[in-house]
């Protein structure tokens, strides 16, 4: 999100907090996200992309509400005007192309109505046959999330982006020359397919509650934390919307501050340390190990600050429309051990995958008793961490980074085992002494990872390494 | 399920009336889509610029974003106009500048030299190349 962006989602959120209320405050935000979902999309080298990505991201929201909802559900006023809003609104910014001659909300122009006409019927069709097929059956769950776990796997993947780019520039007459794994930039789809799986799990295990379409959408998409997160849950999210809000002053000055706040995190503090944090430029051409250490401090705080920011904007703006969003940072570098910088540090993600992978696998791994408990912590916290890596990214950096941790975490666990029964003071100097020298440490490895993170190649991330230490 | 259907015939009918009233008002298209490919690229968009050309001019347009990387590029006084036909092409031509800054220093590459060829595919409008 830019500035503009940001700030007519300020404004936005505070019409629609001082005007609306009950139903009308759940359609206004569904109307917003809606419109944000095109809006917050940035441009692709392939034409109407910026068109359909959006719209598929609608189709999924609206195709696992059917199969996640009762049977006949749709039918309800509220899901019949959920459904209308959100093709009306598609519907209307693809006629933009006839009616304005720039385009509207998007940043090239919307395909042909045929094009769209035939999607639409293809999404009603595949909606008419779910309504007749027993919706929530296993498979159809199950194979949702296959689905979306698929869609996540290859705009990951570098290999599998360029791949998908080179099949599309085909099928358009295009030349294949400028394909790039980067044409594929799906806005907020990381974000999307998480709550989605989330949903559709919860599903599975009988204990998601009954969502109208209009809150379901509005959650899945709500535009504050569209392309940034925190990912909410559904449950804790459809409450805020049922409660009956009124925006009054002390509301307002909250999440002012938290804009206010978040802003001066992203805008000023996060963009002043770009210019210095360690990117491929960097590395190949520092090579004093003082400014390489200097390099790697402005990156693991401008990551903090540029990530944290927009969770601040996120929640400052959410709070506007009564919506209270999780945190997500819990001041992570005063942490004085690993565990507890990933119990504050993008928090909302670690807790979905704690409780979406990390709690079923260790249930899983538990059962085999030949295993010993040091190779189950050791298989539990690696595979949690690759696969927090992969979320970023499949590439070779990020699952060295991912396993950093997971090793991290794993000898943390170790040692806390072995220093319990041995190390305990009760001199209150000492014990300060071990807990800054905890958070120095913890702070170091942790910024000693971001070179995986912030750097493309392993070999780059090892001549960076090497740098830090004067070898 | 009439429902349903109604929401459709609803979209199915606006977009006819839009779509044909749209199209009787949009004559100087031609002239706007060489506009917009000049706004891209004065503004180095490598992401809109290959959506703004035929698939044949597409290297030939990023090689020309390409020139102005070093410089600050902007547009001074361009308004576009159809000149003719050629073939299946529509034949543009602009006045005005692109002004390349370099240094403090700017540099005026006068458009009125060129004839920009625009052909429409799936009824957009793009740049095919010049003369």
């Amino acid at each position: 999100m830019g500035l503009t962006q940001i700030a007519a989602s300020i404004l936005a959120a505070l019409l629609v907090g001082a005007v609306t209320r009950g139903a009308w405050r759940t359609y206004s935000l569904l109307v917003l996200s809606v419109l944000a979902v095109y809006w917050f999309q940035p441009a692709i080298p392939l034409r109407s992309f910026d068109f359909w990505l959006p719209s598929l991201s609608l189709t999924l929201v609206i195709l696992i509400w059917f199969i996640t909802s009762q049977a006949g559900a749709w039918k309800s006023r509220q899901n019949l005007i959920g459904l209308s809003i959100i093709i009306g609104i598609a519907t209307l910014i693809d006629l933009s192309r006839y009616i304005f001659s720039d385009p509207l909300l998007l940043a090239t122009t919307p395909p042909q109505f045929i094009q769209y006409f035939i999607f639409i019927i293809i999404g009603t069709v595949i909606i008419l046959a779910l309504t007749r097929l027993s919706r929530t059956t296993a498979w159809t769950l199950s194979f949702s999330i296959i689905l979306l776990l698929a869609i996540l796997i290859v705009l990951k993947s570098p290999t599998l982006s360029l791949q998908t780019s080179i099949f599309f520039r085909t099928l358009a007459h295009r030349p294949i020359d400028n394909a790039s794994a980067l044409d594929l930039r799906w806005l907020g789809f990381s974000y999307i397919a998480f709550r989605l799986i989330h949903i559709l799990r919860d599903k599975q295990l009988g204990r998601l509650p009954e969502l109208t379409l209009p809150e379901f959408a509005t959650y899945v998409v709500f535009f504050p934390s569209l392309s940034a997160g925190p990912i909410d849950r559904a449950e804790r999210f459809a409450k805020d919307l049922q409660n009956e809000f009124i925006l009054t002053q002390d509301e307002t000055l909250l999440a002012g501050q938290s804009i206010v706040i978040g802003l001066f995190k992203k805008f000023v503090i996060a963009d002043a340390l770009a210019y210095i944090a360690l990117n491929d430029a960097l590395a190949t051409q520092v090579h004093s190990t003082g400014w390489m250490w200097i390099h790697l401090y402005a990156y693991a705080f401008q990551i903090y600050f540029d990530f944290s920011g927009y969770t601040d904007i996120a929640i400052g703006i959410a709070r506007l429309v009564g919506i209270k969003l999780p945190e997500n940072f819990a001041a992570p570098y005063t942490k004085s051990n690993l565990t507890q910088f990933w119990n504050s540090w993008h928090m909302t993600l670690t807790q979905w995958i704690r409780s979406y992978f990390f709690n079923p696998f260790n249930r899983w791994i538990r059962g085999y008793k030949s295993i010993p408990s040091w190779t189950m912590i050791l298989i539990g916290q690696l595979a949690t961490m690759l696969l927090i890596g992969l979320w970023h990214g499949i590439t070779f950096n990020f699952i060295l980074w991912g396993a950093w941790h997971g090793l991290g975490l794993f000898l943390q666990n170790r040692w806390s085992d072995f220093a319990k029964t041995r190390f305990t003071t009760t001199n209150s100097r000492l014990q300060t002494a071990m807990q800054i020298g905890g958070i120095l440490l913890t702070f170091h490895f942790v910024a000693l990872g971001w070179v995986f993170f912030a750097l493309s190649q392993p070999v780059l991330s090892l001549q960076v390494f090497m740098k830090l230490f004067g070898i | 399920m009439r429902k349903l259907l109604l929401i459709l015939s609803i979209v199915l009918l606006a977009n006819l009336l839009l779509t044909a009233c749209g199209a009787a008002s949009k004559t100087d298209a031609p002239a706007k889509a060489v506009e917009t490919y000049l706004n891209a690229l004065v503004a180095k968009d490598t992401n809109r610029l290959p959506t703004l050309v035929c698939s044949t001019w597409e290297q030939d347009a990023l090689a020309e974003l390409d020139s102005f990387q070093a410089v600050t590029a902007r547009l001074d006084n361009v308004a576009c106009a159809q000149s003719g036909t050629d073939g299946k092409n529509t034949l543009v031509k602009c006045t005005g500048n692109i002004v390349a800054s370099y240094n403090n220093e700017d540099q005026k590459l006068d458009l009125s030299t060129r004839t920009y060829q625009v052909t429409q595919e799936s009824g957009d409008w793009l740049v095919c190349g010049t003369r």
